[in-house]
């Protein structure tokens, strides 16, 4: 077996987060597991938007670049 | 007998009644100690080692802040700090969980041991060797499984070992332990170790009240942890979980 066929890899599937007793619960995507005050999780959402949009673009010009 | 849990029912090693009185001769102290007191510190000089018989115990490590990872939660039966044998000192706290009976046995009655019953202290060497395979599963754990998978393999891994030692019937034990110890073991905060509890119990895979553990369908909750008890060394009949070939 090929070590890129176990390392872990980019998740496909979204997180869940939910509200639980005045936090915030974020589950997955995969083993995360992590609990925040609803400020971290609003910082957390926008960056998580950010970066993604900017892969986003990245993809685009990888794709270009072909 | 002090030693009567310690490596019982265990797969491929056996402690005939001549070895076990060895060992029992080897106690030079029992003692109780209150729930919560930390009995060996990181770095200290240890001459002695220590024999669980009743309660449990917890080997752990806390960052910077003060925030604690719990390493090793240890059921009667256990040799907590055997390793201090050879290594003289830990890089880790001990302390009990619960209120605790343990047996102290000198390093001095080791040398004694090793000099006089070799094959004995093998099979001390085998009780470490399971600690070891305990931490792997434990990596795993928290590496590649969800919240619920975390609580889920914990609990599947206590019901195994605590039937080793006689105290599950393989769906019921008592575990005197918080939810507060449940996240220090599985690296969740208490409100999602809450959480997971509720739907553990909603999903009818586990309840946990009052200090009692039930587990209606031990093999449904072990799939659901990923958890195989291989790694246990436990006698195949005694093993709740997913059987893997490794213990056939």
């Amino acid at each position: 077996m090929k070590n890129s066929e176990t390392v872990p890899q980019p998740e496909t599937r979204p997180g869940v987060a939910t509200a639980e007793a005045g936090v915030v619960i974020l589950e997955g995507p995969d083993g995360v597991a992590v609990t925040m005050t609803p400020d971290a999780a609003i910082g957390t959402g926008q960056s998580l938007l950010s970066a993604a949009e900017t892969a986003r673009s990245q993809t685009r010009h990888e794709g270009a670049d072909v | 007998m002090f030693t009567e849990r310690f490596l019982r029912d265990r797969r491929g090693i056996d402690l005939d009644p001549a070895e076990r009185a060895i060992l029992e001769a080897a106690i030079i102290e029992v003692r109780t100690v209150g729930p919560r007191e930390t009995i060996v510190q990181a770095g200290e000089r240890l001459e002695l080692s220590t024999l669980l018989i009743e309660g449990f115990m917890s080997r752990y490590i806390d960052d910077r802040r003060g925030l604690r990872q719990l390493v090793a939660v240890h059921v009667p039966g256990d040799f907590v700090d055997l390793h201090a044998y050879p290594l003289k000192t830990l890089d880790h706290d001990v302390a009990t969980m619960t209120a605790a009976t343990v047996a102290i046995v000198p390093h001095t009655a080791l040398d004694r041991i090793k000099t006089e019953t070799p094959a004995l202290i093998v099979k001390l060497w085998f009780a470490t060797l399971i600690d070891a395979a305990i931490h792997r599963a434990w990596l795993f754990r928290l590496g590649r499984l969800d919240a619920l998978g975390r609580v889920a393999h914990f609990l599947s891994e206590t019901n195994a070992r605590l039937v080793s030692a006689g105290l599950s019937d393989g769906r019921r034990f008592a575990l005197g332990l918080t939810q507060y110890d449940l996240a220090e073991i599985c690296g969740l905060t208490s409100v999602h170790v809450n959480r997971i509890m509720r739907q553990l119990r909603e999903e009818r895979l586990c309840t946990f009240r009052s200090s009692l553990v039930e587990i209606p369908d031990p093999e449904r909750l072990a799939r659901r942890g990923q958890f195989d008890p291989a790694y246990l060394y436990i006698a195949p009949a005694l093993a709740p979980g997913e059987p893997s070939e490794a213990q056939q």
